[in-house]
């Protein structure tokens, strides 16, 4: 059986969104994992141009401490 | 000319006097380099996301101005030598932040042009945060990669 994929779309595109700016955490959070590594595109649907940005935009916030590098779970 | 904004965590211990002389320090410095303050920004307090030289909170603050290459490199060294410093970044508007802030508030850039020496100082802690609409919508991916999802968990 052929699994039909559900075709993505580029959130931000989407919504029309020019410039990711890395001070939106809330939007970056979204786009990281639990542990805190980037979404791949191919997982994200977010499309090159975007990704680039994206990419961009969180590591200046890791920079900046405003998400964190690495998330730690304590077992 | 180009458009920098450069952002500092300095340390919250401090009292907010020195918060302020160092603010206008950078400031002046700026201006010394021939560079024109165009916006001065204090975020506040708030909570790190990892710890800085053992310090959980730091204070945000952020400068938006214009000028050459050479300010960046003089802020970078004056940052440097200031230990109440915890972090800073620098960057230059890229393209797309220029675009965004042409079609967003036109009206407001030229009544910048008009008034260069205003330096409006904006407390964020009196304003609300935007709310936009990405909050509500779910991120499509999850449903469609199972397999990327589980190796998280793992």
């Amino acid at each position: 059986m052929i699994r039909v994929r559900r075709k993505r779309v580029c959130f931000f595109c989407q919504s029309g969104m020019d410039y990711i700016d890395f001070k939106e955490e809330k939007l970056l959070l979204r786009y990281v994992t639990e542990q805190g590594k980037i979404i791949p595109r191919h997982t994200s649907g977010t499309c090159a141009k975007h990704q680039r940005q994206l990419a961009q935009a969180i590591k200046r916030a890791r920079h900046l401490a405003l998400i964190p590098f690495v998330t730690d779970f304590t077992r | 000319m180009a458009i920098y904004e450069s952002i500092v965590i300095l340390d919250s211990l401090i009292p907010p006097k020195e918060i302020d002389s160092a603010m206008d320090r950078f400031s002046a410095l700026i201006t010394e380099n021939n560079g024109k303050v165009r916006q001065v920004e204090k975020w506040g307090k708030k909570r790190l996301a990892y710890e800085i030289q053992k310090k959980q909170y730091g204070f945000y603050a952020s400068i938006e101005f214009e000028g050459e290459g050479n300010i960046p490199v003089i802020l970078e060294s004056e940052y440097n030598y200031n230990d109440n410093v915890l972090r800073y970044l620098t960057y230059r508007y890229d393209k797309y932040k220029l675009k965004a802030m042409a079609s967003e508030t036109p009206a407001v850039n030229k009544a910048e042009k008009v008034e260069p020496k205003k330096k409006p100082v904006i407390d964020i802690e009196s304003e609300e945060p935007e709310k936009t609409d990405f909050e509500n919508n779910d991120i499509e991916a999850e449903a469609d990669s199972d397999e990327t999802v589980e190796e998280n968990k793992e």
